[in-house]
């Protein structure tokens, strides 16, 4: 917004706050009828054949800074280029009548290096001009799906963003922000405006997490304690409970997907080692509720720190963070 | 060591912390020092026949390495850094670095002339040209050489540390059918034997004749099993590629890597060296603080350039972790030994400083 919009754009303001109660009614009343969430779900939805997953060259990327699919009219993904941060996580965008809510914010921290504010903003303008809103009646809801720095660091690009709250960076802040007083059992339903949010704790990866379903398209996010690649599990007992608590919510709701934040592993289960920024044959990001329980009947096998294939993911029992699977070629007898 | 020159010590580049710094130079040197013999002079208008430089001198000749390295960026899409990053040692020594955001290893080349021809040492890690156009610039480094020395013709000779290192030998294809050119071929057995070195090999050393600058080839197996170091006794630089650099040393065999490390020991207890100059750098200037794999990213990085008396060190550990499957930590290197090229220690070395450099993102 440059000066002159942004003065014109205070004078309207101060302009519809003095007009008589007849010009609101006449708005309220060209005002579309809300999305009905409820009746319609689950949503038809879809992800992408192929996800932007960096070049061989970064210097030579070409691709957006963030890919932006829409998997409904209503819900957008985005993920964060590979040339732009190698930790590329994904970030549901769900919109409701009255809120949106962004669930990670990617690991570059400022604006003119990497426009996620920018992003975010385009798609709420394009939801609103395909429902006829206006962009300034939304709330925005800016949180992240655990306390690590690839999933947060561009929240104060929305600092001075109007009608927006975000989530803080302490587990304090986190779980007050959703207004628990039972982490991690408690399961609070967030409404964003006909379109339920549940949201309960998800400790293991870190303490700190949470997992996201949406009732509309069913989506279960769980994070990075369980992702398309090496989950790195920092606390096995809170993991495990973790798990189980995904487990039972998966056997009284329906999920469609369960979906984490990276993938760091190929379509025939190769694993793309840790920093790596050209990911051309990738596993698809969203995983099946079978291999969830899949993952967590092999999960009560392990007994011991070490890295595990379950044959979606790999289970990484307190390996130190980065440590990979892979070995130098060049060894020789 | 002789005093090669009179200009200042710059701090990082090789002056001992103790030693005293003279920003303005050190008035208690010569002011016209034998080194000056070794650089031609520019004032001569026309020239009847090409120059023969002088290399021979006491001591090293004098160079330096006066500029920071590109470091990639942030955000390595808008990297806008060259692509191959140039810096002259001396006229006649020249260090190539990839840039970061091209490929994350980031590698040195160095490129050697003498009277009779220059040396590539390595190629790169990016094989496709248009993001590395490794031979377009050396092309034209040698072309303007060949034009200020007033030659006709510069045979060029490329040379590996290692064959089999990939993040070292990926542009050698884009030197296929250039004139003039030797490769020293691959793999292990024919080298040895285009070195002379087919009976001997690891001990025994290669020459490669530039033309009054003799460069030595010295055996250096260990992390790779074709690895060679170059010793330049112009310069008294030697060339360690992968072997021995600033970095995540991913050693292939133990024995030979400590063997060889006492070989090129006892190699500089007769041939002098200045700096050892290696193939990457991976450690920050905080010490024992490295960049992971992939980071395309690395401004904190060490300088290339390391003192002869860290292959004491380098030494000593290697000794210490020969047959053990670990992974060793040090100030200005990190051994790794039969374990995960990620591997990471939790044992801090209790002499070294416990810094913590800021995390940019």
């Amino acid at each position: 917004m440059d000066r002159r919009t942004f003065l014109a754009a205070q004078a309207a303001a101060t302009m519809a706050g003095s007009l008589a109660g007849g010009a609101k009614a006449a708005a309220a009343a060209s005002r579309p009828a809300p999305v009905d969430f409820k009746t319609s779900a689950p949503a038809k939805g879809s992800f992408p054949d192929r996800w932007i997953c960096g070049s061989e060259s970064c210097m030579d990327n070409t691709d957006p800074p963030v890919h932006v699919h829409w998997y409904d009219p209503h819900t957008a993904i985005l993920r964060q280029n590979k040339a732009y941060s190698y930790e590329a996580p994904f970030a549901p965008l769900y919109f409701g009548n009255d809120r949106v809510l962004l669930l990670d914010e990617g690991f570059t921290q400022l604006r003119n290096d990497w426009d996620l504010r920018g992003v975010v903003d385009q798609c709420i303008a394009q939801w609103c001009a395909r429902n006829g809103r206006d962009p300034a009646s939304l709330e925005l809801l800016v949180a992240f799906s655990h306390l690590h720095d690839d999933h947060f660091a561009a929240t104060n690009q929305f600092a001075d963003r109007p009608r927006t709250r975000y989530m803080g960076l302490t587990h304090e802040e986190m779980v007050g922000f959703w207004g628990m007083t039972n982490f991690p059992e408690e399961r609070v339903t967030l409404d964003l405006g006909g379109r339920d949010i549940l949201i309960w704790g998800s400790p293991g990866h870190v303490i700190s997490e949470f997992a996201y379903y949406d009732t509309y398209t069913q989506i279960l996010y769980t994070g990075d304690m369980f992702y398309r690649g090496r989950c790195y599990i920092s606390f096995w007992d809170h993991w495990f409970a973790s798990m189980q608590r995904l487990i039972d919510f998966c056997d009284t709701h329906p999920v469609s997907h369960v979906m984490g934040c990276h993938v760091e592993i190929s379509k025939d289960g190769q694993d793309y080692p840790y920093g790596l920024t050209w990911q051309p044959d990738e596993a698809p990001v969203q995983m099946t509720v079978e291999q969830l329980r899949h993952a967590f009947e092999f999960a009560k096998t392990i007994t011991k720190p070490g890295i595990y294939f379950t044959g979606t993911v790999f289970l990484c029992n307190q390996t130190r963070s980065t440590t990979t699977i892979d070995q130098n070629p060049y060894r020789y007898g | 060591m002789a005093a090669s020159s009179n200009s200042p010590a710059v701090p990082g580049q090789g002056a001992v912390a103790t030693a005293p710094f003279y920003p303005n130079g050190n008035p208690a040197l010569p002011l016209n020092p034998p080194g000056v013999r070794n650089t031609d002079s520019a004032v001569p208008l026309h020239r009847s026949a090409p120059v023969v430089h002088d290399y021979n001198c006491e001591g090293p000749a004098a160079g330096k390495l006066a500029f920071r390295w590109i470091y990639g960026s942030n955000v390595a899409a808008k990297n806008r850094d060259p692509r191959v990053q140039v810096v002259q040692y001396n006229e006649d020594t020249y260090v190539l670095r990839q840039n970061v955001c091209v490929h994350w290893e980031a590698p040195f080349t160095y490129l050697l002339f003498g009277n009779g021809g220059a040396l590539l040492i390595d190629t790169g890690a990016t094989a496709n040209a248009r993001y590395y156009p490794l031979r377009e610039t050396v092309d034209a480094i040698i072309a303007r050489w060949a034009d200020a020395r007033g030659r006709k013709r510069v045979p060029l000779t490329i040379a590996l540390t290692s064959g089999e290192d990939i993040a070292q030998n990926q542009g050698l294809g884009q030197f296929a059918g250039r004139a003039d050119t030797t490769f020293v071929p691959r793999p292990l057995e024919v080298m040895k034997q285009h070195y002379g070195l087919g009976k001997s090999w690891p001990a025994g050393l290669g020459t490669i004749d530039l033309g009054g600058r003799v460069i030595r080839v010295v055996p250096t197996p260990g992390t790779h099993k074709d690895g060679v170091s170059f010793y330049d006794p112009y310069c008294d630089l030697l060339f360690t590629g992968d072997f021995f650099y600033p970095g995540k040393i991913q050693i292939g065999n133990d024995r030979d890597f400590v063997a060889s490390l006492e070989r090129v020991k006892a190699f500089m207890a007769d041939n002098p060296v200045r700096w050892i100059l290696g193939g990457h750098i991976e450690m920050m200037f905080a010490p024992g603080r490295y960049y992971p794999r992939f980071a395309t990213y690395k401004p904190y990085e060490r300088v290339l350039e390391m003192e002869p008396e860290l292959v004491d060190e380098v030494l000593r550990y290697a000794r210490e972790i020969e047959g053990k499957t670990m992974m060793m930590l040090r100030g200005d290197f990190a051994l790794y030994n039969g374990v995960s090229p990620d591997q990471r220690t939790q044992v801090w070395p209790a002499d070294l400083p416990k810094l913590f450099p800021p995390h940019p993102f």
